[in-house]
């Protein structure tokens, strides 16, 4: 599998923003940071829940037994996916993940699946975009979990930005998918950023749908800010998708806000 | 979970809102959609299933949802009516040809008791289009004035320029307000 990305409009570093996917096992694998319910301040709140399947326990759930309540109460980034990559038995495919500002309408981040490998036949893929975007070429590695990990790295100023919209594509294959549900988690080291949680409802069958979340940006105290621009990639986020409250997917993603500054 | 928290979570629902946006294939909808966004619009191609935009707007969290209006696709419609509090109905006002049709599926939707209590706004969109017909000519050929079952309001719209877009949303997320969240 391949997989095109490009900065479009990329900005000056000095007003900021994406750099670059740095695609070290990149795909469009959503790992969005969209968000409904910004908790700052939230850290201990969801202290105590869930301990079965947090960092600690490295045995692996089966599937069918993680629940929606339980990713709800981590308390931290898992160790392990929570389900296999063949979990995915409606052949839900992520086909593209975007990042705009909404004060500028810039295109901060923009990564997407060329048409050729999309489901059903990327009718509705920009062929300019895509004409115009590098090849970030992805090692074809016999890892089962390639292509559930994606790796973004933004300059400081990311964290400045107001108004954020995070968009995904996905498609669906032959089956109708019910009560598709998406929830992730962000964290900074154990710290609870974020929690997003959103219920699609039903996806026709051989479907293409986008979804995004316009939101403020959470607005983080000062001196967490500096930390997470001095730990690159102790930002990290899980995305779990449930169909009928059954974990039938799970990614990761991490990120840095250093681009840009010399060291 | 305390008492508190239930209650704030509520809260929080209740500022939710749920719109709808329906019509015949090429109506306009997700145009519409991306200019309510500040999106580009000039590369838009068939939905070929759902967009979805959460945003917040005037204090509320709005849930839109553009299902597309192929024929093949209309019969999948039905998934989508479930807690929606506004329809918007989209009509391409320069496609005289199928304004019965637009009619008819029109009037499948406002006899769906799932819908029953949702505000109907319909956009008489493409007014930019020369023979584009008038809001009034549109109003007399969907029989809207008919319509006793839900609230309504027909507008002329061109998602192109942008003219009365924004303020007839507004009328549908007051209207909406006005109904479920008289306690607040």
């Amino acid at each position: 599998m391949s997989v095109v990305g490009k900065q479009l409009n990329p900005v000056q570093s000095s007003s900021a923003a994406a750099v670059a996917a740095s695609s070290t096992a990149a795909a469009v694998a959503a790992g969005s940071s969209s968000n409904s319910s910004s908790e700052p301040n939230s850290a201990n709140a969801a202290a105590g829940g869930a301990a079965g399947i947090g960092a600690g326990d490295t045995k692996r759930k089966e599937e069918s037994n993680v629940t929606p309540e339980d990713v709800l109460h981590l308390t931290k980034i898992t160790d392990d996916y929570l389900c296999s990559a063949n979990a995915n038995v409606f052949e839900i495919d992520f086909t593209r993940f975007k990042i705009r500002d909404l004060e500028s309408g810039a295109v901060l981040f923009e990564i997407a699946k060329p048409p050729s490998e999309q489901f059903p036949d990327g009718l509705s893929v920009e062929d300019t975009m895509l004409a115009a975007a590098e090849d970030l070429s992805l090692d074809d590695t016999a890892d089962p979990n390639a292509g559930r990990y994606v790796r973004y790295q933004f300059t400081p100023a990311f964290l400045n930005l107001k108004t954020v919209g995070a968009t995904v594509e996905f498609t669906v294959g032959s089956q109708p998918v019910n009560n598709f549900r998406m929830i992730e988690r962000h964290f900074f080291r154990d710290r609870l950023l974020k929690t997003f949680d959103f219920e699609f409802g039903y996806c026709i069958p051989y479907s293409k749908n986008t979804c995004e979340h316009i939101y403020e940006f959470p607005n983080l105290p000062p001196d967490l800010v500096a930390e997470m621009i001095s730990s690159p990639f102790e930002t990290r986020s899980d995305s779990f998708y449930f169909v009928e409250n059954r974990l039938v997917m799970h990614n990761k993603a991490d990120y840095a806000y250093d681009g840009g500054i010399i060291v | 979970m305390g008492f508190l928290t239930v209650l704030k979570k509520m809260r929080q629902k209740e500022k939710e809102m749920r719109i709808l946006l329906l019509g015949l294939d090429n109506a306009g909808k997700t145009t519409i959609l991306k200019r309510f966004n500040g999106e580009p619009i000039d590369s838009i191609s068939p939905t070929l299933g759902f967009n979805i935009k959460t945003l917040e707007h005037n204090g509320y969290t709005l849930n839109m949802w553009d299902v597309g209006g192929q024929k093949s696709l209309r019969s999948y419609w039905r998934n989508y009516f479930e807690c929606t509090d506004g329809l918007v109905w989209v009509v391409d006002s320069a496609d005289r040809m199928r304004m019965e049709s637009c009619k008819e599926e029109m009037q499948v939707l406002l006899q769906e008791e799932r819908l029953a209590g949702a505000t109907l706004l319909v956009l008489c969109n493409k007014q930019d289009l020369p023979g584009a017909l008038n809001s009034n000519e549109i109003k007399e050929i969907l029989s809207l004035d008919d319509i006793t079952t839900h609230h309504w309001l027909v507008v002329g719209v061109s998602a192109v320029t942008g003219e009365k877009l924004l303020s007839s949303m507004d009328w549908l997320i007051d209207d909406i307000a006005k109904r479920i969240f008289t306690l607040d």
